[in-house]
């Protein structure tokens, strides 16, 4: 019996590969035509389908799998930060912090904006002064200024840029903010205290500071950082209308090398400026190409733990400004949550909803169990990002209600994060912190999720080390682990990096596996993560890191 | 003042060439209608002119017999606060009325939407539903052709068949048994050479006796068994449907309307029914299941006032204010809800009753079992 078989562009060959199929199979080789898998087995199987033009390259015996899917990032801002603005890290000094001011202003345009980051918020008494202003104002040589903090929530500006702003000695504060005064004297700072930071950032985008050409480099370099990170598949989980045009652009142009979605927020966040909701959601099939699916919303339903801004079942431990038995509060009802998910539904878009505590959490699967009870089933996957706190009643409703778990960012292992989380809500609460074993036993759907910027770097390996030892992977709070019960085996985790957060962006019959007819988004690893040490997984590095069967990350020889 | 009683409006909808100007034009010379102020998008195009006695300014035109016509300028609501200003000032005194005619709109549903939440609105009218044209003649294809026609029908609080005159009795039956089929609990009454009694039309606005007694009909028109389709395998041609005490016979397919889907669903529950659950469901319902809910009606037996049932009326996802009756209207006590809806199956309703509104599931009861089923097993 002949077979013809098809020749294919890339042969893979020689290698450990672990397909991530429903058999957790492994092969030897692997066929590539037009982006796509034809064939997958042993060196023999695949052999056929090498020609004279067919690209072989020899892995040498090293591991290979899928792309990761990470299922939460911000690409907009980790990019910009790197491209286009100055950064400094939260331990440097005032006067540090002005030398590098006063450098970026001797070569920037007059009338240009100098953006900057992150200063400690332990120096904010100390900025909140007419001197400091004054040596603020003199070292931007008349460019307007913005610094933000390293919490992201406030900043601090030049003379300049409150003229800009126009805000004066007699504007009011904002509501939900406040304009930094001098103690002594009571005249502006250039200290811009939450909603306030708000005002500068609108003035900067009302300029056009931010053109689309910036949008989109700022946009490709973090995809750039992804595929080094052996990322080709991605999230972004509050898709603006200049995340969307970027991504959209870049695909126009070849140069999108990940598969993109993004959650278009139902109400514009905190921390993001322009149109969102029905506007937004309007706009989207002109964002849609080949790899952009503008397919998610987002809703944030709470804060965060630290600040006492998550919504929780059981109160914070005791605090001056908040008192004895405050548990957070949540930013919509469960009415208005149906209103959304129903509405979003009826678009054919999934929800992805922020939920940092337990509260958030249960209210988040009560709306969907109504939603769900009328609507009957669908073949959207809606998200809990962030589910961390979790009251062990809720567990085995996300499988019931088909709930997707992001688990994101990566710091299921003890962090500083955690320590702010201990004096928030005392020890024995704040370490039931992310439940994944139990889930894993439920049967909930979970996805791996960065969350990057708000961890520094996108880098899956220290996560998935984490999940596996429940120890943090960079060395820090050496011994201690964070409620080990919750530890999951190497196998299951690399199904949540690849097929599972494949299944919950929609993309499970085009990513996350090596089968015939999926796309040859293929990583090749410098360890055998299945078999190192759990403790070395962290320090993984992606030698190659192949999207449709082209080489978006390192090179074809393999040393 | 605000304090004044609220006034009736009635919205009176139908498809174009339905008949609806000409029936206006007959309506407002009634006595029954005295008193009515109408708002028309332009005189012109009810053919009034020879009625008017006075244009005094140019949006407002006095009728020989007191009423008063009205067109729509900025937006009906600028137009109606404008009106109540007028009568909190004294003039305009004689309206007790209001009648909107929905001229070319095939969706009556935003301008309810409009009358029942504006904020500067609120209390002030009381707004007793939809009245839908229906053309004898031409009905039975418009409502087979259109979507829209028969989501007019199936919202309708009372639907006027017009054009009788030009009908034969054959269509005159096939118009009312899809009438029926789509919605079996409106009054359908028949206009003849245009005339109507205004009185069988309006209602009375927030008089409560009528309102209950209404109410009663309605449930009572939605379960009786009418205008089903035949399942007697002795009768053949599968799907047939025939009319009110299985007179006439139809062929299958003359009642074809595109609303199959349209389906009635009318409920009695035999436990009182806690008032912040019942609400929650109907949030829920409303919020999720507006658009294919054409048409609810209920009353409702709270456990905080057993003996005031409570009205509750909707339009997709328009609630109407709910109005606590002064006792039940007749001996029938216990809930009894209606709904028409376009793809809602019953048993979700059923099911997210008992799960959100906290009712027994048992105690929820299927008031016409058999003859309900009718028009869910209609083909297109």
């Amino acid at each position: 019996m002949s077979a013809v078989h098809a020749v294919s562009d890339l042969v893979l060959t020689n290698g450990r590969i672990y397909t991530v199929d429903p058999a957790r199979s492994s092969a030897e080789a692997l066929a590539v035509r037009n982006g796509r898998i034809i064939a997958v087995g042993t060196d023999a199987d695949v052999r056929p389908h090498i020609g004279p033009e067919t690209r072989v390259v020899d892995l040498g015996g090293r591991l290979a799998m899928p792309g990761i899917v990470d299922i939460h990032t911000h690409m907009m801002m980790g990019g910009q930060a790197e491209l286009f603005e100055l950064r400094f890290g939260n331990t440097l000094r005032r006067e540090a912090i002005l030398d590098q001011v006063r450098a970026a202003a001797e070569t920037t345009p007059e009338g240009k904006w100098i953006i900057g980051a992150q200063w400690g918020s332990d120096l904010l008494a100390l900025f909140n002064s007419e001197e400091s202003l004054a040596l603020l104002d003199a070292a931007s040589l008349g460019r307007p200024v913005m610094l933000r903090d390293d919490t992201y929530h406030n900043r601090w500006v030049n003379t300049a840029a409150l003229r800009l702003a126009g805000i004066t000695e007699d504007t009011p504060d904002p509501d939900q903010g406040s304009f930094g005064r001098d103690p002594s004297s009571g005249r502006l700072t250039g200290i811009m205290i939450e909603a306030a930071a708000g005002l500068i950032e609108r003035t900067i985008v009302a300029s056009g500071h931010y053109t689309e050409d910036m949008d989109r480099a700022a946009v490709a370099h973090s995809i750039a950082t992804l595929n080094q990170h052996g990322v080709t598949a991605f999230l972004d989980a509050a898709a603006m209308q200049p995340v969307l045009a970027a991504l959209k652009g870049l695909d126009d142009r070849g140069l999108l090398t990940a598969w993109a979605s993004g959650a278009m927020p139902v109400t514009e966040p905190s921390f993001l400026f322009g149109v969102a909701g029905e506007e937004l959601f309007a706009l989207r099939d002109t964002f849609r190409s080949r790899h952009v699916r503008p397919d998610f919303t987002k809703i944030f339903l709470d804060g965060v733990p630290g600040a006492r801004t998550a919504a929780f079942h059981e109160p914070y431990t005791p605090d001056a400004v908040f008192g004895c038995c405050f548990r957070g509060t949540t930013l919509a009802t469960v009415p208005e949550l149906v209103r959304w998910i129903g509405r979003c539904e009826d678009l054919g878009l999934s929800v992805k909803i922020h939920c940092a505590g337990d509260a958030a959490v249960t209210m988040a699967l009560d709306a969907l169990d109504v939603v769900r009870s009328f609507n009957g089933p669908t073949r959207l996957t809606h998200h809990i990002a962030h589910a961390s706190y979790i009251r062990d009643a809720d567990i085995p409703r996300f499988r019931e209600l088909g709930m997707g778990a992001d688990l994101s960012p990566f710091i299921w292992f003890p962090t500083a994060f955690l320590e702010g989380h201990k004096q928030t809500m005392g020890v024995e609460r704040a370490t039931r912190f992310w439940p994944n074993r139990d889930l894993l036993d439920a049967g909930a759907l979970m996805a791996g999720g960065s969350d990057w910027p708000v961890i520094p770097n996108p880098n899956p390996w220290t996560g998935i080390e984490g999940l596996v030892t429940r120890q943090n992977p960079h060395g820090d709070f050496p011994g201690e682990s964070l409620w080990p019960e919750q530890a999951l085996d190497i196998a299951t985790v690399l199904e949540i990096f690849t097929i599972n957060s494949a299944r919950m962006m929609g993309l499970g019959d085009v990513v996350g596996s090596l089968e015939i007819g999926k796309s040859a988004d293929i990583i090749v690893l410098d360890q055998d993560v299945l078999t190192c040490p759990a403790g070395a997984i962290g320090k993984t590095r992606v030698l190659q890191t192949w999207f449709e069967g082209r080489l978006v990350h390192g090179t074809e020889a393999l040393a | 003042m605000t304090g004044a009683a609220p006034l009736p409006l009635t919205v009176l909808t139908g498809f174009l060439g339905a008949g609806k100007t000409t029936l206006l034009n007959r309506l407002l010379r009634q006595p029954a209608l005295d008193g009515t102020l109408a708002i028309i998008n332009e005189f012109g195009a009810i053919g009034l002119d020879h009625l008017l006695v006075e244009t005094s300014e140019e949006r407002f035109a006095l009728l020989d017999n007191g009423c008063i016509c009205c067109t729509v300028r900025d937006d009906l609501v600028t137009t109606l606060t404008g009106i109540l200003a007028r009568r909190d000032k004294g003039e305009l005194a004689s309206v007790t009325r209001i009648l909107i005619e929905t001229t070319g709109l095939a969706d009556p549903v935003p301008v309810l939407h409009t009358l029942l939440v504006a904020p500067a609105l609120s209390g002030r009218l009381a707004v007793e539903g939809v009245v839908t044209a229906v053309d004898a003649v031409n009905g039975l294809a418009t409502l087979n052709a259109h979507p829209e026609a028969v989501k007019q029908v199936g919202l309708a609080e009372r639907i006027v068949i017009t054009k009788t005159d030009l009908a034969s009795d054959a269509e005159l039956e096939r118009l009312r048994i899809a009438l029926g089929l789509i919605n079996p609990a409106a009054r359908v009454l028949e206009a003849d050479m245009g005339h109507v009694a205004a009185a069988r039309l309006i209602g009375t606005g927030f008089d409560p006796d009528a309102l209950g007694r209404a109410a009663v009909d309605w449930f009572a028109s939605a379960t009786a068994p009418a205008g089903f389709v035949c399942s007697d395998p002795q009768a053949g041609d599968p799907g047939h449907v025939h009319g009110p005490g299985c007179g006439h016979h139809l062929p299958a397919g003359v009642v074809r309307t595109g609303h199959a889907g349209i389906e009635t669903h009318a409920f009695v529950i035999d436990q009182p029914l806690s008032s912040p659950a019942f609400f929650r469901w109907l949030e829920y319902l409303t919020l999720l299941k507006g658009e294919s809910l054409l048409r609810m009606k209920g009353l409702v037996e709270l456990d905080d006032d057993r003996d005031r049932p409570l009205l509750v009326q909707g339009v997709q996802h328009v609630l109407h204010p709910p109005v606590r009756l002064p006792a039940w209207p007749d001996q029938t006590r216990g809930t009894r809800l209606v709904f028409i809806v376009r793809g809602i199956p019953r048993d979700v309703i059923e099911r997210t009753l008992a799960r959100f509104a906290d009712v027994d599931a048992a105690a929820i009861k299927n008031p016409a079992r058999g003859a309900m089923a009718a028009s869910g097993n209609m083909a297109a």
